[in-house]
């Protein structure tokens, strides 16, 4: 009897993981039987995911792919997606794991599965004109910034400095419009306005990163709620515990050209003497 | 074809001879316009380089050759473009001409409908339409047991041609408008059935004039497919872009979208001179 009703519980479990889409079967086997792992990746967030003139993505977070692919033995599909459509089509299936310069915030934990430890942390910080003058954040009140659409850091600065923000769909377009004086300031993550600032280009030689950063934001990987505790969620996990340990990431960073990150360092020492 | 159950000594259309080139251009320099036009083209490209490179002073790799670099993965691009204005313009097309001809359809309900549908996609943002059709469209679909993706190419091509629908209904409503009242009479006084009389007598005629602008809505989509970039597709605006990224200068920042631009113009202003050469070709007096 007691038998009988695990078979049935059982049952019940796996017909409610069939109503969740690609539950039931491990995603491990599945993307095992594609052959391929598709991911939800950048292609416009250098030094990240960006392309190559050959039309290719890559970048740090397409390294990081390359190894889970590398591990599972499959060959990786990517699929450019924007803030606006990466959890969507996680959800729907359509990407089984996004690696996509997302940040790992409470509410973004309901809807996608976060892989811990984070792969990186950036802090918001602003480029700007040296002759902007710009002391600290709340002189940016009122002031034209220009920004990109999708940033989680566009709702907190604008709620808590209310700068005027002028929002660019990409950041080519907001850069362009800083050059161009359309706009006092550009709402940024501060290792990337470290990395074009030390990028050696004379346009930016009379340009600063005036603040202090502020609001660290972990960025991680995302896969489905049923994941995260399943095979496959764990699998990625004890991969990114490896990056950390092994120091693959401070590599692939130094590789990209980034600027150190503390975050990086710490996790780095801390996983190394546990 | 039947002419329908009539003793009567009916007059029956003669078929016009099918001559081939009729249609072609006697002037092929009509399509690709005057020198003129070629020159300042060329002279455009040229200068939006020159002018990126003097404002260049440090020697790093050339525009010209960067741009260069870019150009094939843009034209890929590009092409994708092109692949999406067709299918949107074919499906468009023939959903159109069911609407424009519903449009004068005796039976009221359908005149009705199909006048709505036109007026409300005809008078909406291609934008907002896109929109539309890729949030409302499910990712995959069930038909009959068979789950079918729908690719996000897919909805852009569906969300492109609704208000391409609307616009050939109303090209084919007002082409078939376009020819006098008399003939319709005409040719009902000989005993032509309603669809007789369209098919054989007013449709041969309007199809002649709406050409023209059909080929104009055309010109028109191509250039509009570039929203789809918008809604997260890799289409030659994304990729140009997505170069931008890479290169992280933004000296390129108008030459890469000006050759962007050029390979539009190449596309579309050949069509618009072939639009000009078929409008004074067709201007035909009835």
């Amino acid at each position: 009897m007691k038998r009988l009703l695990r078979i049935a519980l059982s049952t019940a479990v796996v017909a409610l993981g069939l109503a969740a889409p690609a539950a039931a079967q491990d995603t491990i086997a599945q993307i095992k039987q594609k052959g391929t792992i598709v991911v939800g990746v950048k292609n416009d967030y250098k030094p990240w995911g960006f392309l190559d003139p050959s039309g290719k993505i890559v970048g740090l977070e397409i390294d990081l792919i390359d190894d889970v692919a590398k591990k599972l033995g499959v060959k990786v599909e990517m699929i450019p997606v924007t803030a606006a459509n990466r959890m969507e089509f996680l959800q729907q299936g359509r990407i089984d794991m996004i690696v996509a310069t997302m940040g790992d915030t409470e509410a973004r934990r309901k809807v996608v599965g976060m892989i811990e430890p984070n792969y990186y942390a950036g802090a918001t910080n602003v480029l700007a004109p040296k002759s902007a003058n710009l002391k600290q954040w709340s002189d940016l009140k009122g002031r034209k910034v220009c920004a990109v659409q999708g940033a989680y850091y566009n709702r907190r600065v604008s709620e808590m400095y209310a700068p005027d923000l002028v929002v660019f769909p990409a950041v080519p377009d907001a850069l362009n419009a800083l050059q161009g004086g359309n706009c006092i300031a550009f709402l940024f993550d501060d290792t990337l306005i470290v990395s074009t600032l030390s990028g050696g280009d004379a346009k930016w030689a009379n340009y600063e990163m005036p603040l202090v950063s502020e609001d660290p934001q972990l960025w991680a990987i995302g896969v489905r709620l049923s994941d995260l505790n399943a095979p496959f969620g764990k699998l990625i996990k004890d991969m990114s515990v490896e990056w950390h340990k092994s120091g693959r990431l401070l590599e692939l960073e130094r590789k990209w050209g980034i600027k150190q990150s503390p975050y990086l360092i710490e996790q780095n020492r801390k996983l190394k003497s546990s | 074809m039947k002419t329908g159950q009539t003793d009567l000594p009916v007059l029956l259309p003669s078929r016009p001879p099918a001559t081939p080139g009729e249609w072609g251009l006697s002037d092929a320099s009509a399509v690709f316009g005057s020198r003129k036009v070629l020159a300042a083209l060329v002279a455009f490209a040229v200068l939006s380089v020159a002018v990126a490179e003097a404002a260049d002073a440090n020697a790093r790799p050339g525009i010209l050759a960067t741009v260069l670099k870019w150009t094939p993965l843009i034209a890929t691009g590009f092409l994708f473009n092109l692949a999406v204005s067709v299918a949107s313009m074919a499906v468009g097309t023939v959903a159109g001409v069911m609407l424009g001809l519903g449009q004068i359809s005796i039976f009221r309900p359908v005149r009705g409908i199909s006048w709505a549908a036109t007026q409300f996609f005809r008078n909406s943002p291609w934008l907002v339409l896109l929109f539309f059709a890729m949030f409302l469209l499910p990712f995959e679909m069930k038909i009959g047991g068979v789950t079918v993706a729908l690719p996000a190419w897919f909805k852009a091509i569906i969300g492109l041609a609704l208000p391409v629908m609307a616009n050939v209904a109303e090209i084919v409503r007002g082409g078939i408008r376009s020819i006098p009242v008399g003939q319709w009479e005409s040719a009902e006084s000989l005993a032509f059935t309603r669809f007789q009389t369209l098919w054989r007598i007013i449709l041969p005629q309007a199809v002649k004039r709406m050409i023209p602008p059909w080929m104009n809505l055309y010109a028109i989509l191509t250039m509009a497919t570039t929203l789809i970039s918008v809604v997260g597709i890799q289409d030659a605006m994304t990729l140009t872009r997505g170069a931008l990224v890479a290169e992280a200068r933004t000296d390129l920042y108008l030459p890469l979208y000006a050759m962007l631009l050029l390979l539009f113009f190449v596309y579309c202003y050949p069509i618009a001179r072939l639009t000009q050469a078929l409008e004074r070709r067709f201007a035909v007096r009835i």
